[in-house]
């Protein structure tokens, strides 16, 4: 597994995916006119919003060695609430506040279980994955709230006056800058690495591993939050199926930006891109036509892509070498002789 | 010895019981032919896929693709019988769909080395896409489903749902497998103790493999039996029920750490979560607390495992004598 | 006599080491044959050849006049050799009885047998003496009864060699004699068995013959009767040891460190102890009996329920290591690949970690004050290597020791816990180590020092503490402490 990550990071993926990104632009603006314009741009850039602001805190978690499987039915959750306490007469500025406070009980729950009780994240954010969306259910029925204030689902709707960009652009580049930052120039950062590499050495090396991985979920919520109220305004809508599926998508992306799924290596550029290629993708699909559909295909074989290609060149490079090392020991000739 | 190896499963169905007995103390319907029957109807598709996920968890890896395969498979089968082909003919496609599935998921996992959660993740993925486009807005509705699966969907056998017994009788043949032949055993050496399993010479991916492989065509199968339930096969069919089998299966003993387990057991998981549903319907709770419950229950079954096994874990250095 | 297995001039080459040079080994039936050498010595690789695990670049390898052919454990037992490891590797949710037949389970036509299994193992347990349940899973089986489960794997293949690496590392005493028990008996019955260990009184007591290691190659071999334990240890390391702990006087100080009365459940009891500045604490006993439990509690990493620890005249708070490095105490595990350090990471960012808050201006870390310190410190532990980008897992165990040790020293703690300070490290970076250890204990630093090594305890502490099953048992000066009166307090020998 350390060589896998290691030819991940020698070879550089991140930049690969980057390069990809600059031929899926290239490519996509030689078939259609209607992609490299800049309220496509607009149009990408609103489509892939909460999936980067969820890929942030998953690259964090992934190269920490967990996981959350959890957070698309927690944004769901959070949605739901804010829908829920507005349609029982909740100023809607209110309702959102009640939002990302859900959201961080969400992540408090996760990091709980998962860091107190010592559970596996996977298993546990299955568990919570299946809690978040009954209580969706649970909280608005069958029924999305849909009369949402104008105001507020015009932030989600409209661009920024005299721009191309959405309104959530506000948002979302700062936190893109942040996650940046903290995960490669900050202490944060050393830490997640080093839990991720082996959760014993960090405990060893003074790192309070528990505490600072049920934080990490803790802001797991928080931006999960964030991501549901630029769903819900966006859609103008509080649905309790709001995100099926997104949770996957994040892990396709951060998987596909080169993290490795075994924890302790990856970059927050190499996720970056591969958030925006997947919407440069899903754009070039849609402009020429293909059905939405597409989509789902393209993030499930991004995803085997991802992991596949280092195993196979591994594999490969194993394989050379064994040829070149073994000098065909007497042992394989006498065996052949009897 | 074999009491003492289904001593697991015990607990759990000891808390079935009770629950089942309060729960119709409380509403006397439920405590009738009728409320085993709804018990037994409700939860026979995840009755059914418990045994393919058994398979997997056992050797310490998970498959979440299944709710994917049976929902195309389940298609495939309606499709290509109100196209006027028989019923065998459709099976057999089905299933040989399942198998592929699962066989890319073996190969991918076993030889390839990729961790099965993100190879399932993205089969789910591309399966669903795939069915989707196929599938489109088309509806496959209850006359068009075979006669033989509506009949088996309506009537029973001895006050027992066909489509339970179709699943019983699979859980039977897969559990005495596990149990039982030496292949089966090694699922359990290979989750209990990997590194273990290859130094005793156990062929792990060629198990692995196969497991995989089998999950897929049980999922196959699994499809005649979807669309025979609901009556009907649309692009949504099966969507997300490989989190109330993996609840299942958790809730009924199957340690997601591997190595222990039964199918047996992940069948009494299953039919506690569908007593829970059934409960809280007869007691008035809205449906919608299904995915709820099924979640709480998750957790509290791993947490469950987890605080009783940690209790052997700290390293015992004083004694009380020699 | 019939010779049972013959190893001639096995050589064996992994990258840039050369693991096997030149190594031989003959065994005759029933004898135990101790096969001896320092780590690095070769012997693990000769072992993992006859497990089936390596196989050899050149030499040859005779089993009962046959060529022994390299195809995995399983193809070892068949031929007849068992190895045995010192931490077996069952099956924890199978039964006893299934882990000694796995892989080849009895069968009645396709299926388990399993009455007859049950049956088989039962009988095998009972002639090795020690009747454990069949039925029983493998979970929570201490290590003494693992390997018996081994043992009789081993027998119901009918091995002729069995091959024993260091089984006694973690056993109590009482183990130990079982054990002995086991391997005499079963030479009666005619097996050959290869007795890994570093005890060496253990190795004068049990064994017929002896075969010591050096750099690869067999460097003698020698019936027991005719060595002794200089002669032996001269062997091993090929050198005088005088000079291998080069003490200097320290002044010591205030006390630093006062544990008073922890105890944490089932693992130690009522501990107390002081350390001081400028002064070298050793803790000796046996491996087992709770050293490691109380240092880990003392920095954090565990809870104790009662008791207390106060550093520098602060009560520590329980289970916060960030506190205790904080506060000036540095630990050095007993495991560097799991613990001490992280393995595929490069130097500077092993070493930096603990210094992260120092490297950082605006929370933002400085890579030139990082690679700075990191500079510095190797230079400081005369670290060889290519370039502090190398990931720590090229570089040698000592080399690796060292990282650890820059590590720790660079957060300018006032106490050092080091756990087993030179395990597994060659001799000559051993010394470095603890003049190292020394020279900084006359700089005003504590240390707090575990070791399994009694020359190493003897050698480098103004006091030695003994540990036996979760107490502390007995506390030396050093010119009281003697082999004889530790060893004693640590297996519970009367005096």
């Amino acid at each position: 597994m350390n060589f896998l990550t290691r030819i991940r990071s020698s070879i550089g993926w991140d930049k690969g995916v980057g390069a990809l990104l600059v031929l899926t632009i290239v490519i996509g603006s030689l078939v259609t006119p209607d992609f490299a314009t800049t309220s496509n741009l607009g149009f990408v850039v609103q489509d892939i919003g909460e999936i980067m602001i969820i890929a942030l805190p998953m690259t964090f978690l992934i190269i920490a060695g967990e996981i959350d499987l959890s957070v698309a039915s927690a944004l769901s959750l959070v949605s739901s609430s804010i829908g829920y306490s507005f349609a029982h007469g909740v100023p809607f500025g209110w309702a959102l506040v009640i939002g990302i406070l859900v959201g961080l009980a969400t992540g408090a729950l996760n990091g709980f279980l998962v860091n107190y009780l010592g559970l596996q994240s996977l298993a546990v954010t299955i568990g919570t994955m299946g809690l978040f969306r009954g209580l969706c259910f649970v909280l608005l029925g069958s029924n999305p709230v849909n009369q949402l204030p104008d105001f507020w689902t015009g932030l989600g709707i409209n661009n920024i006056p005299g721009t191309f960009l959405p309104w959530s652009f506000l948002l979302i580049a700062p936190l893109v800058i942040i996650a940046l930052i903290l995960l490669h120039f900050t202490r944060i950062g050393r830490w997640t690495f080093a839990a991720g590499i082996s959760s014993e050495a960090a405990n060893f090396a003074g790192i309070p591993v528990k505490r600072f991985k049920f934080f990490m979920y803790v802001a797991t919520g928080f931006m999960v939050s964030l991501a549901a109220i630029v769903y819900t305004l966006r859609f103008a809508s509080a649905s309790p199926d709001s995100a099926m599926g997104y949770e996957l998508t994040t892990i396709a992306a951060v998987l596909f930006g080169g993290v490795s799924i075994a924890g302790g290596f990856g970059t927050m550029w190499g996720v970056i891109f591969s958030v925006i290629e997947l919407g440069a993708i899903r754009s070039v699909l849609q402009l020429v036509n293909f059905s939405s559909n597409a989509l789902q295909i393209v993030s499930g074989s991004l995803l085997l892509f991802s992991v596949a290609v280092p195993k196979v060149a591994e594999m490969l490079k194993a394989r050379r070498e064994t040829r070149v090392k073994t000098p065909t020991p007497s042992l394989t000739s006498s065996r052949s002789v009897e | 010895m074999r009491n003492l190896l289904r001593i697991r499963e015990l607990p759990i169905a000891v808390v079935l019981v009770a629950f089942f007995s309060i729960a119709a103390l409380g509403n006397h319907q439920l405590f009738s032919f009728s409320g085993l029957h709804d018990l037994l109807f409700g939860s026979s598709i995840i009755c059914l896929l418990v045994s393919a996920e058994t398979l997997i968890i056992v050797m310490k890896h998970i498959d979440l693709s299944i709710g994917s395969t049976i929902g195309f498979a389940s298609y495939i089968i309606g499709k290509n019988a109100s196209n006027g082909h028989g019923l065998l003919y459709c099976l057999l496609l089905g299933i040989i769909f399942g198998l592929a599935v699962g066989a890319v998921n073996g190969l991918l996992v076993a030889y390839f080395k990729l961790p099965s959660l993100v190879v399932t993740l993205g089969t789910l993925y591309l399966v669903r896409g795939l069915f989707n486009q196929v599938a489109g807005g088309d509806f496959i509705n209850s006359d068009k489903v075979p006669h033989v699966l509506s009949f088996m969907a309506s009537h029973t056998f001895a006050k027992i749902p066909y489509l339970f017994i179709v699943a019983f009788v699979l859980a039977l043949i897969v559990g005495f497998y596990m149990r039982n032949f030496r292949s089966g055993r090694d699922l359990y050496a290979i989750g209990s103790n990997l590194p273990a399993a290859y130094l005793a010479g156990i062929k792990v991916e060629k198990r692995t493999f196969w497991a995989f492989t089998a999950a897929g065509g049980i999922a196959g199968l699994g499809g005649a039996l979807l669309i025979a339930r609901f009556g009907q096969a649309q692009a949504n069919s099966g969507l997300g029920i490989e989190l109330g089998v993996v609840a299942a299966c958790v809730v009924g003993g199957v340690a997601i750490a591997g190595g222990i387990g039964t199918v047996f057991g992940a069948i009494i998981g299953a039919l506690l979560l569908q007593t829970i549903v059934l409960a809280l319907g007869a007691l008035g709770v809205s449906q919608f607390w299904q995915g709820v419950v099924n979640g709480a229950l998750l957790i509290a079954a791993i947490s469950l495992d987890k605080v009783l096994s940690s209790r052997s874990q700290r390293t015992q250095i004083m004694r009380v004598s020699e | 006599m019939e010779k049972v297995l013959e190893i001639r001039g096995a050589a064996k080459r992994f990258g840039g080491v050369q693991a096997l040079v030149d190594a031989n080994l003959t065994l005759y039936p029933r004898e135990i044959h101790a096969l001896l050498g320092e780590n690095g010595a070769g012997k693990s690789t000769l072992l993992k050849t006859l497990a089936g695990v390596h196989k050899l670049d050149a030499g040859s390898i005779t089993l009962f006049g046959k060529e022994f052919i390299a195809n995995g454990t399983r193809g070892s037992l068949e031929q007849g050799i068992a190895v045995i490891y010192q931490e077996p590797n069952l099956f924890p949710d199978l039964t006893l009885a299934e882990n000694v037949f796995i892989g080849r389970q009895l069968t009645h036509g396709k299926t388990v047998a399993w009455k007859e299994m049950a049956e088989q193992s039962a009988a095998l347990f009972k002639r090795l003496g020690v009747p454990l349940d069949p039925s029983r899973r493998a979970r929570g089986l201490s290590i003494a009864d693992q390997q018996i489960v081994e043992i009789a794997k081993a027998l119901s293949l009918s091995a002729k060699v069995i091959v024993m690496d260091e089984p006694t590392a973690a056993l109590s005493a009482n183990e130990t004699e079982r054990l002995f028990g086991v391997a005499r008996s079963l030479r009666e019955e005619g097996a050959a068995l290869v007795f890994v260990s570093h005890r060496l009184d253990e190795v004068m007591a049990l064994c017929d013959r002896v075969t010591i290691m050096r750099d690869g190659a067999t460097v003698a071999t020698a019936p027991i009767a005719e060595v002794d334990t200089d002669k032996i240890v001269k062997w091993m390391v090929g050198r005088e040891l005088s000079d291998l702990f080069p003490k200097m006087k320290a002044n010591i100080g205030e006390t630093i460190l006062k544990v008073e009365n922890i105890s944490r459940e089932g693992q130690f009891e009522d501990i107390s102890f002081e350390v001081k500045a400028g002064e070298i604490v050793g803790i000796a006993g046996l491996v087992g009996s709770g050293r490691s439990e109380v240092i880990r509690a003392i920095f954090g990493i565990d809870n104790y329920e009662k008791g207390s620890v106060t550093f520098l005249g602060k009560k520590m708070k329980k289970n916060r290591p960030n506190q205790a490095m904080q506060d000036g105490i540095a630990l050095v595990p007993e495991d560097r690949r799991q613990q001490g350090l992280f393995m595929p990471v490069s130097i500077t960012r092993n070493t930096s970690i603990t210094l992260l808050k120092g490297v950082s201006k605006f929370g933002l870390l400085r890579k030139a004050s990082e690679t700075g310190i990191t500079a510095e410190w190797s230079k400081k532990m005369q670290l060889k290597f290519n370039s502090l980008e190398d990931s720590v897992d090229r570089l040698s165990g000592g080399n690796q020791q060292k990282v650890v040790l820059a590590k720790w020293l660079s957060t300018k703690p006032k106490l050092l816990i080091i756990d087993e300070p030179t395990r597994g490290i060659d001799v000559g970076t051993k010394s470095e180590v603890h003049r190292f250890l020394s020279q900084e204990a006359t700089k005003g630093l504590g240390i707090l020092m575990i070791s399994s090594e009694l020359p190493e305890v003897l050698g480098m502490s103004d006091r030695v503490l003994v540990m036996r099953e979760g107490r502390l048992v007995a506390h030396f000066n050093a010119d009281q402490a003697n082999p004889e009166n530790v060893i004693a307090a640590a297996s519970g020998a009367s005096k």
